[in-house]
């Protein structure tokens, strides 16, 4: 630790103070800043919408407690329209140019798999909080890099260790014709057969696609009992609204990756049914998310989403790292955060040292109607340990 | 000329009084601006209006990023080889789309760059498919020079590159060949009659300036340090005409000038507000109704110099 | 699934696809063939649609009210584009076209997401169309039936409004000879600025319809924008019956091609492309070679 008398004076006078203005005037307080290249326009502008606010959030929170290691906290958050090589550029700028050697961000993967490679090259730490691309923890691994949300593979485990309670049979797969999709579904292959259950047939969806009739008619006829869907924005919602219109959750029960409330304000009556895995939901039991839905419903005037709640771990991760080092440095921080343990709005989650995933539960959730809500909601359905749903270190797949 | 000399220098002397994200944006102003000028030699010189030069493009970039990762090439000979490669395959491109001229042309050029991107899409051991190639190293040279593997001096690289393309294609289109190419914008069917195969030059023409766009392309993959499929999306296409438009088609110089503009005004915009999109948008309208020269046509009307 | 079943099934799934491409193939190819203007913003326009049919819907409770206020809004507002800005471009280079409906689609983009927000907006069918039909005992939307007669309906009404109006007479002339319409004392202004908003208003009611299957987004537009342009190449700029072969020949080789072929998914649309180019260098009846 550094200067502690002065650490603790600075405390102490954030501590009695306590108040925003007053540390806004508080002079020789470095601030500590944290760039955020995210979409916000763009494909996956959603997602980064929500990851500024669940940012903007805890730095509101933190601030208003006398801030971060008695210094507050600065946002940098810059729109990258969803294009990796923008992402570059404005993280370039947020760690060149505004001097932050912390990021958030990042909205789509393959943005991630642009800007990590260059993090040593900034020293700087990425702590992401909804990149689910395997190999970010995996073969793309760089060890400034920190994933305190639940992966793709992750999730794709909670639905498979589900199906093994349930009492589906056959199994067909649409995903979208990407990296995600691919390896979601052949995970999703590998635990099927695991199980010794039937794994019909999977079929891949070009990005973009609208019309998604062929690929109905195709689920249909595979004689399928469940379809695992690994769709996400435009792409999920039309296919969902279709579907209904073809009745297909009748006949074929619809299991999916990510169930977000965006999707279901879009599609509506459309979602009802749909089983899936869910990273993050207000309707997870405890006090630490009851708190959490509370302030947010205070502040927003809505139950927080999925990467809302995903930003917000991710900031507990961060600053539980941070207070623990006492400093913001990477080669402190590091291997700090290598060993912190929270109690999240999820549950427990632990940071483990051999890839920088974030340990933590699996839930499967069921989109109802219920009394009180405009629209459908996801109740949670089942929880899975940690250690089961979480991969071995630096792997995608698993054992048993 | 003495401008354009005077920017050289400009150009030159500026990495020691910027800060390094400053000539990261630089750098990469100069490799947008070759990609523009390469361009401007279809659609300034000789009317052939490109909707799918990203894929000249996206293609140079993946070629050096192959040659960088798998091979030890030095990263000039990487740059140099996938621009070759570009102009050389742009060959049989060329020669399919000036089947048709006009609007068709145009068609034909979006039609194969969203065919390569449909590809790369999916061509994973060469293209890396959604997630493209990442970790492109800069290959050292021979005597293990690495000058270029500095901000700077991958920035000198380019603007070495950007140079010379500049002079080659000045050469060019003052050269009879560059002659005829006016013949074909001003009127093809005369310059037919006159006893040119208008067909060939075209292909040649098509084929160097995707060879040229290549060379930017393969400067990129370095300089970034990855290549994906947006690349060759025909979004960045209708950015890089655009940015020929903005500083002055037929001119080599405006394309430079307008890809810097493009960028520099991009990138301030998106930083101060998230509706960037909305005043970019403002702004070329106005440039269209007000500025229709592009920003080197008003600079020579400033200085009353002759258009190259 | 027996095949019959199967083959009727898709061959309406594939009716109702190419009615949605057909509204906006149409649209571009009458702006192109009279006013050789390639319109970058019609998927923008295509977008505005659907976003003025979800508030038209959310106020009112209507979708038919939805149905008639886009077309006549968005087409309105393209009205007023052409004759605000696009008049002072006419003997200009054709880049100048290119350059102002690229911002448009910039501005258009952005505008819809400061009224009405990043997220996707859903759009219901009304209830007359939200049923099942069983066909040969298979179920199938009746919104998709709906859709294919409301192509079919559309394509008749253009197609009449070409062929006995004085307007659609004037059209057609002018798309033939400009300066001779305008000789013979019609304002020729006045016929452009009709067919921008004509066509910008098929893009609108294409949006309109689009919404209740694919949800409003953002993301309309750039989807919308290049599947248009690959409809209309490959019936050939500038005309009608074009476009609507195209879209027609698009959605079945997308419909079947997908199902026999999923991982060509993606190619299918370019590879007819540059196949019809390569044969017919101005699309199937297109004019120009």
């Amino acid at each position: 630790m550094t200067g502690t008398s002065g650490f603790s004076r600075r405390a102490l006078l954030g501590a009695t103070l306590a108040s925003p203005v007053v540390l806004r005037h508080a002079l020789g307080d470095e601030p500590i800043k944290i760039g955020m290249p995210c979409a916000l326009t763009g494909p996956g502008g959603e997602v980064g919408e929500q990851m500024r606010r669940g940012a903007e959030f805890w730095i509101k929170s933190v601030n208003a407690k006398g801030g971060l290691l008695g210094r507050p906290i600065q946002l940098y958050a810059q729109d990258t329209a969803g294009d990796p090589a923008t992402a570059v550029r404005k993280a370039q700028d947020v760690v060149e140019r505004d001097g932050c050697r912390l990021l958030f961000g990042m909205t789509l993967s393959s943005e991630a798999l642009a800007v990590v490679p260059k993090l040593a090259e900034w020293n700087a730490i990425f702590i992401s909080s909804d990149n689910g691309d395997g190999r970010l923890t995996g073969s793309s691994f760089v060890p400034n890099f920190f994933r305190a949300n639940t992966s793709g593979p992750m999730g794709t485990r909670a639905v498979a260790l589900y199906l093994r309670q349930a009492n589906f049979k056959n199994f067909y797969a649409l995903g979208m014709d990407y990296a995600w999709g691919r390896n979601s579904i052949s995970v999703f292959k590998d635990e099927v057969k695991k199980s010794g259950k039937n794994f019909i047939a999977d079929i891949y969806s070009p990005i973009g696609t609208q019309d998604f009739s062929t690929y109905i008619t195709k689920i249909r006829q595979s004689g399928a009992d469940a379809c695992y869907l690994v769709l996400q924005g435009d792409d999920n919602n039309a296919f969902l609204a279709q579907a209904k219109q073809y009745r297909l959750g009748d006949k074929v029960q619809l299991l999916t990756e990510i169930v977000d409330l965006n999707s279901i304000h879009a599609v509506g009556e459309a979602a009802i049914g749909l089983i899936g895995s869910s990273r993050y939901t207000f309707t997870f039991p405890g006090e630490a998310n009851a708190q959490f839905v509370a302030a947010w419903k205070k502040e927003y005037g809505n139950v927080p989403d999925v990467f809302e709640g995903e930003q917000w771990q991710a900031c507990q991760v961060l600053q539980a790292g941070i207070e623990k080092a006492g400093s913001i440095e990477a080669d402190k921080l590091r291997p700090a955060l290598e060993t912190v343990e929270i109690d999240s709005i999820k549950g427990k989650v632990t940071m483990r040292a051999c890839d920088h995933q974030g340990v933590q539960q699996g839930f499967m959730v069921k989109v109802v109607r219920k009394e009180g809500f405009a629209d459908p909601i996801p109740e949670l359905i089942a929880t899975f340990p940690a250690d089961q749903v979480t991969p071995a270190c630096r792997q995608m797949t698993y054992d048993s | 000329m003495r401008l354009l000399l005077a920017a050289a220098a400009l150009l030159a002397l500026l990495p020691f009084g910027l800060p390094p994200y400053a000539m990261t944006l630089l750098t990469e102003a100069l490799i947008l601006g070759l990609f523009a000028m390469s361009l401007d030699l279809m659609v300034g010189y000789a009317r052939l209006i490109s909707f799918g030069h990203a894929a000249a493009y996206g293609f140079g970039a993946y070629a050096s990023g192959n040659f960088l990762l798998h091979t030890s090439m030095p990263l000039p000979c990487a740059v140099l080889l996938a621009g070759l490669l570009g102009g050389i395959v742009a060959i049989g491109v060329g020669w399919v789309c000036t089947q048709a001229t006009g609007i068709s042309f145009s068609m034909l050029t979006l039609a194969y760059a969203q065919l390569l991107y449909a590809v790369a899409f999916k061509w994973t051991p060469v293209t890396g498919a959604s997630d493209g190639l990442a970790g492109i190293p800069r290959n050292p040279g021979p005597f293990g020079v690495t000058w270029w593997s500095t901000h700077a001096g991958f920035y000198y690289l380019t603007l070495a590159f950007l140079l010379g393309a500049f002079v080659f294609c000045r050469q060019l289109v003052r050269s009879p060949f560059g002659a005829v190419l006016r013949g074909i914008r001003e009127n093809e069917a005369k310059t037919i009659a006159l006893g040119y195969n208008t067909r060939r030059y075209k292909i040649a023409i098509v084929a160097i300036s995707f060879g040229v766009a290549g060379l930017a392309g393969a400067l990129y993959a370095p300089f970034a340090g990855f290549a994906n499929t947006e690349l060759l999306f025909w979004l960045l296409s209708g950015q890089v005409l655009i940015m020929v438009i903005v500083g002055g088609a037929g001119t080599l110089v405006g394309p430079v000038l307008g890809a810097m503009f493009f960028l520099y005004v991009q990138q301030k915009l998106s930083s101060y507000t998230d509706s960037w999109a909305l005043f970019f948008g403002v702004i070329f309208i106005l440039f269209v109704l007000f500025m229709p020269e592009g920003i080197w046509g008003l600079i020579q009307s400033r200085f009353k110099q002759k258009t190259v | 699934m027996d095949f019959l079943p199967f083959l009727v099934t898709q061959c309406l799934n594939a009716l109702s696809q190419a009615a949605l491409l057909f509204f906006l193939g149409c649209g571009l190819t009458l702006i192109f063939g009279i006013m050789r203007i390639v319109n970058f913003a019609h998927g923008a326009f295509f977008m505005l649609g659907a976003y003025v049919g979800y508030s038209t819907v959310h106020w009112t409770g209507n979708f038919w009210t939805a149905l008639i206020a886009a077309p006549i809004l968005v087409g309105g507002f393209g009205a007023a584009f052409e004759l605000g800005i696009l008049r002072r471009l006419y003997g200009r280079d054709g880049h100048a076209f290119l350059m102002v409906t690229f911002g448009l689609t910039l501005v258009m983009g952005e505008v819809i997401r400061l009224i009405w927000g990043v997220e996707a907006l859903q759009v219901k069918p009304p209830e007359s169309l939200s049923d099942i039909v069983f066909i040969l005992d298979e179920p199938f939307p009746v919104y998709r039936l709906f859709l294919a007669g409301a192509g079919i309906v559309v394509a008749l009404v253009i197609w009449q409004f070409l062929e006995r109006t004085r307007l659609g007479l004037l059209i057609r002339a002018t798309s033939q000879n400009a300066e001779m319409v305008h000789a013979l004392g019609t304002d020729v202004r006045l016929v452009r600025s009709a067919v921008f908003g004509i066509g910008c208003g098929l893009a609108g009611i294409g949006g309109v319809m689009a919404a209740p299957l694919v949800t409003a987004s953002l993301g309309m537009a750039p989807n919308a924008v290049i599947d248009t342009f690959v409809i209309v190449i490959i019936g050939g700029m500038g005309s009608f019956l074009g476009s609507l072969i195209g879209a027609v020949l698009v959605a079945f080789v997308q419909v079947f091609g997908t199902y026999y072929f999923p991982d060509f998914a993606l190619a299918f649309m370019y590879l007819i492309m540059v196949t019809v180019l390569v044969v017919r260098p101005g699309g199937l009846l297109g004019k120009e070679a």
